[in-house]
């Protein structure tokens, strides 16, 4: 089960990435490195672009200018589906699932094949053994057979995290994994996080609840206005004064 | 938002859930649901194969192979809209591919109806493949106008390339059996149909379990989150959509022998895509059976206003009106409204008394973060 494994890699850099929506700029000229075995936050104000960034790094929609380079390879014209199978997984701010599928087809999905695999059954007894390792770590495999739709919303965001982590990525970016959901599980998912970033992969998490970014991030990115502004250890971004300008607006 | 089935799933047996679904299937006499589904599909089988036999009505027999026609053709169908949500309003392009496919190459090469009928299928996917090269790359409307233009241009084409076609007055398709009475004939034809379509149904079921369906079913669900996931979506749709104009490019070939005689405004209409549409929807698409049963319903309705009223309009508003109550009431379609039923009044698949002591004290069925659904957003954000 890779549900323990270790896994190595997982460098991102990002140069001179930009994307406008008409006359909204909405990632400016944006250059940022993450480095492998990190867990990178980005934190910024509401419309400065971390979304939009995430998006384009995914290759969920093509941006203007600059590059993606993902391990030394360069992604920036990939689709998102190839991108994906490179080891860049994600979630989405808006959690998303597949409803009218079960918890466990839902799991399926990730699966990794090739192309002589592809007529192999879906549910066959290795891909069901992996994905019942994830859905017990996160702590949801008593959900298995229940349609995603019928699951609580924070239930939801679990099995979104867990499909991700069916893919084998070896770099997980999450939109604001603590949106929306009670406090207990904001808990649960960051001691997840610690645990999947000791195992060696890289996150790269976008969040605004300040408490989880400061205990749980290595190296912060703050996001003004489309691009990197500051960054560093969570202690000194916090003081850096166009941080403050940026969020409190002085 | 859980209701008493979904609590009952989460709390099934301890032996299902670490056996898996296949291992914890209890064996057919024991399972009356699969039982069910089982005697239904012997005697679907057995009507299907002795009707022929049982009549020599030459009107009947050929009613018959209409309706295998529509059955094929909706379970081809069904390969694209089922699989991928994809809903193609211009398959009768394919249809009418196969069966011009087929008449062209015994006509000008001289080669035999069979390698002809072999061949034509093949015909009809390599046009295929460049079409859905550009109808897959938009999604939801602009895909449905896609597929209408395609047809549209066919029509045109058909109508308008005389020396190929035969223009506007058709095309006569050499027999592929001399010498067959009319009843032989359509028994014939009616067999061939049967076999083409296990075919089409063998391989939707095994592209249903496979990987690469689970793929397909993820795009139908949400396309950018199985893109997200690695599932290569777009090379998924061309090869669905391949499967489904070479099934209903076969049942166009297949008509074009049977019926011997092409007229562009047939093989090339809307109208047949509609009604390709109306059956699998009616019979339910996410069903291996779903398209079938719906030709049978819709074909018989068909063909019994088209003996009664003639050939008028009538059967137009009949399937308009068909097709709103289905989507209204049946937005599923019959077979799983059916199975709704069988659940809810049939015996439990596994019953709450199944639950095990000890997943009461662990209190597995009950989910640990039960937090009500949230909209995100605007909740204890710091900005
Ligand atoms: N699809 C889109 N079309 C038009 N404008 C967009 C779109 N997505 C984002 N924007 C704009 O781009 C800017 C950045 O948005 P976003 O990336 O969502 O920011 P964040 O995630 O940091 O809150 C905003 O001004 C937003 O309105
Ligand atoms: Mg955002």
């Amino acid at each position: 089960m890779t549900a323990t494994g270790t896994v190595t890699g997982g460098a991102l850099t990002v140069r001179g990435l930009s994307k406008a929506f008409g006359g909204v700029r909405a990632v400016d000229d944006a250059s940022v490195e993450f480095k492998p075995g990190r867990i990178n936050a980005i934190i910024g104000p509401n419309g400065s672009g971390k979304t939009t960034f995430f998006n384009c790094v995914t290759g969920m929609i093509r941006a203007d200018r600059g590059t993606v380079t993902l391990d030394g390879r360069d992604v920036s014209r990939a689709t998102p589906d190839r991108i994906a199978r490179l080891g860049l997984g994600r979630s989405f701010q808006v959690c998303r699932v597949f409803p009218r599928m079960t918890v466990m087809e839902n799991m399926l999905v990730g699966v990794r094949s090739t192309a002589a695999d592809l007529w192999r059954r879906a549910d066959d007894e290795e891909s069901l053994e992996r994905a019942r390792g994830w859905l017990r770590r996160v702590g949801i495999d008593h959900l298995e057979h229940s349609e995603a739709r019928n699951i609580s919303y924070g239930q939801q965001k679990l099995l979104e995290l867990a499909g991700v982590l069916m893919a084998e990525p070896r770099i997980v970016m999450l939109d604001e994994p603590a949106g929306g959901v009670n406090p207990a599980l904001i808990g649960r998912i960051s001691a997840l996080v610690r645990e999947l970033n000791a195992e060696g992969r890289t996150f790269i998490v976008v969040e605004h609840n300040m408490d989880l970014v400061m205990s749980l991030s290595d190296h912060v990115v703050v996001f003004d206005r489309g691009r990197p502004i500051a960054e560093g250890a969570p202690a000194e971004v916090q003081t850096d004064p166009r941080v403050l300008e940026a969020y409190l607006g002085v | 938002m859980r209701n008493a089935s979904e609590t009952t799933r989460a709390a099934a047996p301890a032996a299902e859930r670490t056996a898996g679904n296949r291992a914890a299937r209890p064996p057919l006499l024991r399972d009356p649901r699969r039982l069910v589904g089982v005697g239904l599909l012997v005697a679907l089988a057995v009507v299907v194969l002795v009707f022929p036999m049982t009549t020599s009505v030459g009107y009947l027999l050929s009613t018959g192979v209409v309706i295998l026609n529509y059955a094929l053709m909706a379970t081809g169908w069904n390969f694209m809209g089922g699989f991928t949500g994809y809903i193609s309003l211009g398959h009768a392009a394919y249809f009418g591919l196969g069966a011009y496919a087929v008449a062209i190459l015994i006509d000008r090469t001289g080669m035999s109806p069979f390698l002809a009928l072999a061949l034509a299928p093949l015909v009809v996917v390599v046009i295929a493949i460049p079409v859905g090269v550009a109808a897959l790359r938009v999604r939801g409307a602009s895909f449905v106008i896609v597929t209408i233009a395609f047809v549209l241009i066919l029509l045109l084409v058909a109508q308008s390339w005389a020396s190929l076609t035969g223009g506007s007055t058709g095309l006569m398709v050499p027999r592929a059996f001399q010498g067959l009475m009319r009843t032989e004939h359509h028994q014939v034809f009616y067999y061939i149909y049967v076999a083409a379509l296990v075919l089409a149904l063998l391989v939707w079921w095994r592209i249903d379990r496979s990987r690469f369906g689970m793929g397909l079913k993820a795009v139908r669900e949400d396309e950018d989150k199985a893109r997200a996931l690695g599932v290569p979506t777009f090379r998924a749709k061309l090869i669905a959509f391949a499967w489904s104009a070479f099934f209903t490019g076969l049942a166009g070939a297949l008509y074009a022998l049977w019926f011997g005689d092409l007229d562009p405004v047939f093989q090339f209409s809307i109208l047949m895509g509609a009604y390709m549409v109306l059956m699998a929807l009616l019979g339910g698409v996410r069903e291996l059976f779903g398209p079938l049963l719906g030709a049978i319903v819709v074909g018989l309705a068909i063909e019994f206003f088209k003996a009664e009223f003639g050939d008028t309009q009538f059967h137009l508003v009949a399937t308009g009106l068909l097709l709103a109550l289905v989507v209204l009431f049946m937005p599923e379609g019959v077979i799983p409204a059916v199975k709704g039923l069988f659940a809810r009044f049939g015996p439990q698949a596994s019953s709450i008394r199944e639950v095990s002591a000890q997943q009461l004290l662990d209190g597995t069925q009950d989910a640990p973060d039960d937090d009500a659904p949230v909209a995100p957003g605007g909740v204890g954000r710091v900005r």
